[in-house]
C-alpha cells in the first residue's frame, strides 16, 4: 500500500492510522463523502428505492470527489458486476430500475471501497475479459491490456496463413499441430486465447512468478483448456532452455514482456504502481532487458522459419532492428512491424531464417 | 400447396377472416402462459383447388410457355415438360377409362389417375417455387434495430416489450441473439436497441417485421384510464458476407478512449468502448456492450457493415419500382404494419388485414408470431408470383 502513505490521501479515505487497507473494518468506517450516509438513510427510510442507476450515479460522485480515475466507468462496472452483468450498457431496462437488495448494496459498497484505494477495477471484480474469455484477475499478477488482444489476432492470422499456403500445394503435407511458447504468461490471457482460437495447438506457458503460474493454471482449469497447456514456473534468464522443448522445436514464441523504460516507471498511475507486480512492466534502462533475452534464446527453440511475436514500446522497433543487425549469428530477421489500434508501432514479427 | 392458397384467397377478396378467439380450454391466461400457449389450428382450407385454379389461368400458362422457351433453368424446364407429359397422360388415361366397361380395368385406371394427379400437384408446387426469384439476402443473418416512436415513455415501454418478444422468438427459432446496443429509458423502457440475429433463414423470416408497430392501450403511466396510441419502429438489416461487401480498412477511423498517451503497459484503463466511422459515407457505429475491447470492435464492425450493406441495397431498390403491399427495406420502414390493441386483445397486421387474438400469447414470440410471419411470407410469395405473371403478360403484349 505504498500509495496510501500520503496523509492527505489517508484523510480523504477516512483511514485511521492503524487501519489495514482492504480490511473488513473499512466498510463501516466513516467514508469520505457525506452523501454516502444520505444514500443509506434513504434506503433505510424507504427500503428498496435505490436502483442500479442511483447506485452508479452515487458512487461515480464519490469516486470523482476522491480523484479516482475513470469514476463513471468504475462505478458502472462494479454495479453491473454485482447484478451479474459485464457492462452497464448490457443491463436490460428492468434490471436497471429494479430496486437493489440490501445485500447487493452491501456488495457494491465493499467493492467500491476497494476502488477508493485505487485498486484497479479488474482486481476489484476479481475478473476481466480478454478476447472471448473471462479470466480471473488477482494482484499482483499483471492485468492484460487491450492492445495485447491484437497480438493474439496476429499470431492466429499468421497460423491460418501458413495453413492456407500449405493447402495450396499440389501435395499438401499434413501440418503438425503448432507448438507455441509464451514467455511471461501472467494471468494466461495470451496462451489461453490462442488455445481457444487454434484448436489444434499446444502451448507451453512460463512465468518466473509463482503467483502468475498459479493464476494461469487456475484460469486454464476454469476454461477446461488444461489438456493442451504446460504451465511452468521458469525464469528464461536463469534456467536451462531444455525443458521448453518437451514438445519439440517451436512454431511460435509469443510474449508481452516487460517493456517500460525504467525511467518511465515512476510516472505510472497509482493503480499500476500499488498493485501490479512491477517486474512484469519494468524492462530496464532501454526497456529491452527481457526482449534481448527472448531473442537470444529464440534460435535454439524455434523450428526453421518459426516466428517470434512480441509486444513492445513504440520506440522499440528501430532499436530491435538495429540490435538484430548487430547479432547476425542469431539468424533472426524483423519481418513486420504492426501498429496497435491507436496507430502506434506496437507488435514485432521476427522470423528465424532457414540455414 | 397451402402456401399460395391462403394468399390467393386473400388476394381474390375472399380473405381469411380474423381467426376466432381460442376456445376457453385452450389457453388459460396466466403469468406462465408460455407453456399453455397452444398451436393455433391452421385454417382447414383445401389447398389443391387453388393451385389448380392458378395453373388453369391462361396467364400462368403463357408464363410457363415463355419460360420453357426462354430463360428457364434446366430444373424448371424439365419440370414444365414433365408437367405437360403428365397432363397428357392423365387425359389419355381418363379417355381410356371412359371407353372400357370392365370393372377391373376401371379400378386400375382410377388408381393411375390418382397417382397422376398427385404427381401433377407436386410438380406445380415445385414449379411455383422455382418461378419465385430467390433474393441475394435470403440466407443472410441480420441486424435488428428497434426505436421508440411517438408516445413518450409509453412508446419506450412498448419498444422494450417488442425487443423482448423478438429475443424470445430468436430463442424459439434456435437463432443466436446478441445485443449490440441498448439504450434504456428512465422507467424501464427502451429508447433504442440493436441486436444481431443469426441462424437458419433468419432474414427470410425477420424481414417481414420491419416497419412501424403501433400499440393501443391504457399506459401504466396514465392516471385517468384513457387509451393511448403509441408507436415504435423495427428496422431489419441483412448482414452481408465478406464476399458481398468489402470494406477498405483505410476508409475506417477507429476511436477508443486509449488514443492519447503511451498506451500498452503504461496504462491500465477499463473503458473499452469502440466507435467506428466510415469516412466516405460518415456512417458511424459504436459498441460498449463488452469488457473486451476487441469484442466491442467486432460488434461495432458488424453493425457498420450491416448499415453499409443496407445503404447499398436501398440504392438498388430505389431503381426498381414496386407496388407490392409487403415492402421490404426503406420504403417499408415508415409504413404502419401492425397494431397491438390491448383492450380488444387483438393484433392486426395491416398489410394482409389479418387479425388474431391473445396479445399476451402473441408477444411470447412463439407459435402465434411464427404463424403470422409464415402468412406474410406466403402472401409475399403470392404477390411476387403475380408480379412475374403480369410482367410476362406485358412483355407478350408489346
Amino acid at each position: 500500500m505504498r500509495c496510501f502513505t500520503h496523509p492527505l490521501l489517508r484523510r480523504l479515505l477516512g483511514l485511521s492510522p492503524q487501519s489495514v487497507p482492504g480490511g473488513p473494518s473499512q466498510s463501516k468506517g466513516p467514508i469520505c463523502s457525506p452523501k454516502w450516509s444520505s444514500l443509506r438513510q434513504s434506503c433505510s427510510a424507504r427500503p428498496g428505492l435505490v436502483t442500479a442507476t442511483d447506485a452508479v450515479n452515487y458512487w461515480k460522485k464519490v469516486f470523482e470527489t476522491n480523484g479516482i480515475p475513470e469514476a463513471r466507468e468504475s462505478s458502472e462496472y462494479i454495479v453491473s458486476f454485482v447484478l451479474g452483468a459485464k457492462t452497464f450498457q448490457s443491463l436490460n431496462s428492468k434490471s436497471l430500475y429494479t430496486p437493489l437488495t440490501a445485500l447487493q448494496q452491501e456488495q457494491i459498497q465493499q467493492l467500491s471501497n476497494k476502488r477508493l484505494e485505487r485498486m484497479p477495477v479488474q482486481y476489484v471484480l476479481g475478473e476481466w475479459d480478454f478476447q472471448d474469455l473471462t479470466l480471473k484477475m488477482r494482484p499482483p499478477v499483471f492485468i492484460p491490456r487491450p492492445e495485447t488482444e491484437d497480438l493474439v489476432s496476429l499470431v492466429v492470422e499468421e497460423e491460418s496463413w501458413k495453413c492456407e499456403k500449405n493447402s495450396d500445394l499440389c501435395f499438401p503435407v499434413s501440418v503438425p499441430h503448432p507448438v507455441i511458447l509464451e514467455i511471461g504468461c501472467g494471468s494466461g490471457a495470451i496462451s489461453l486465447s490462442l488455445l481457444c482460437k487454434l484448436p489444434q495447438s499446444q502451448v507451453i506457458a512460463v512465468d518466473k512468478e509463482k503467483t502468475a503460474v498459479d493464476l494461469t493454471r487456475e484460469n486454464a482449469h476454469r476454461l477446461q483448456l488444461q489438456d493442451r497447456i504446460h504451465i511452468l514456473h521458469h525464469d528464461v534468464s536463469l534456467s536451462s532452455a531444455k525443458q521448453l522443448l518437451l514438445w519439440g522445436p517451436l512454431d511460435f514464441i509469443v510474449s508481452n514482456p516487460p517493456y517500460v523504460f525504467h525511467e518511465d516507471m515512476a510516472s505510472l498511475d497509482a493503480e499500476i504502481l500499488c498493485y501490479e507486480n512491477l517486474d512484469a512492466l519494468d524492462g530496464g534502462d532501454d526497456g529491452l532487458r527481457v526482449i534481448k533475452t527472448i531473442l537470444a534464446l529464440a534460435p535454439s527453440l524455434l523450428k526453421d522459419s518459426g516466428s517470434v511475436f512480441l509486444e513492445v514500446d513504440h520506440r522499440h522497433p528501430d532499436m530491435v532492428e538495429n540490435w538484430l543487425q548487430a547479432h547476425p549469428n542469431l539468424l533472426l530477421v524483423l519481418r513486420a512491424i504492426h501498429k496497435d489500434f491507436c496507430g502506434k508501432p506496437r507488435f514485432l514479427h521476427i522470423q528465424k531464417q532457414s540455414r | 400447396m397451402r402456401l399460395l392458397s391462403r394468399a390467393l384467397r386473400a388476394a381474390q377478396g375472399c380473405r381469411a377472416a380474423a381467426l376466432p378467439p381460442r376456445s376457453p380450454r385452450a389457453a388459460p391466461v396466466g403469468s406462465s402462459a408460455a407453456g399453455t400457449c397452444t398451436q393455433q389450428p391452421r385454417r382447414g382450407l383445401s389447398a389443391r383447388p387453388c393451385l389448380n385454379e392458378l395453373f388453369a389461368a391462361p396467364s400462368l400458362r403463357r408464363l410457363l410457355e415463355s419460360r420453357a422457351r426462354g430463360e428457364a433453368g434446366p430444373e424448371l424446364a424439365a419440370r414444365i415438360q414433365r408437367l405437360r407429359d403428365k397432363e397428357q397422360e392423365l387425359r389419355d388415361t381418363r379417355e381410356l377409362a371412359g371407353q372400357d366397361e370392365s370393372e377391373d380395368f376401371r379400378k386400375l385406371a382410377e388408381k393411375e389417375i390418382t397417382s397422376c394427379e398427385e404427381e401433377i400437384l407436386e410438380l406445380k408446387h415445385q414449379i411455383v417455387l422455382l418461378l419465385l426469384p430467390s433474393e441475394e439476402t435470403d440466407e443472410s443473418d441480420l441486424v435488428m434495430e428497434v426505436t421508440a416512436g411517438v408516445g413518450g415513455q409509453e412508446a419506450m415501454l412498448f419498444t422494450s416489450e417488442i425487443f423482448d418478444m423478438y429475443q424470445r422468438y430468436a430463442a424459439y427459432k434456435k437463432w443466436k441473439f446478441e445485443i449490440l446496443e441498448y439504450f434504456p429509458s428512465e422507467i424501464g423502457g427502451l429508447r433504442r436497441a440493436v441486436a444481431s440475429i443469426a441462424g437458419l433463414e433468419a432474414y427470410k423470416y425477420m424481414k417481414f417485421e420491419g416497419g412501424v408497430h403501433r400499440v393501443q392501450r391504457v399506459p401504466k403511466t396514465e392516471k385517468q384510464g384513457r387509451i393511448h396510441t403509441s408507436t415504435m419502429t423495427v428496422a431489419i438489416l441483412p448482414q452481408p458476407t465478406e464476399m458481398r461487401l468489402q470494406i477498405n480498412p483505410k476508409d475506417l477511423r477507429i476511436e477508443t478512449k486509449r488514443a492519447s498517451g503511451a498506451g500498452g503497459q503504461h496504462v491500465n484503463t477499463t473503458d473499452s468502448a469502440v466507435r467506428i466511422v466510415h469516412i466516405p459515407t460518415g456512417i458511424v457505429s459504436e459498441c460498449q456492450q463488452e469488457r473486451s475491447q476487441i469484442r466491442n470492435k467486432e460488434k461495432a464492425m458488424q453493425m457498420l457493415s450491416a448499415k453499409l450493406y443496407n445503404a447499398k441495397l436501398e440504392e438498388e431498390t430505389k431503381k426498381r419500382n414496386s407496388v407490392r403491399k409487403i415492402q421490404i427495406g426503406t420504403k417499408g420502414r415508415s409504413e404502419k404494419i401492425r397494431t397491438y390493441n390491448f383492450p380488444q386483445d387483438r393484433i392486426t397486421d395491416h398489410r394482409i388485414s389479418r387479425s388474431v387474438h391473445h396479445v399476451e400469447c402473441f408477444m411470447l414470440g412463439q407459435e402465434m408470431l411464427d404463424e403470422m410471419i409464415q402468412t406474410l411470407r406466403e402472401y409475399a410469395d403470392y404477390e411476387s408470383l403475380i408480379e412475374i405473371i403480369s410482367e410476362n403478360e406485358k412483355n407478350n403484349l408489346s
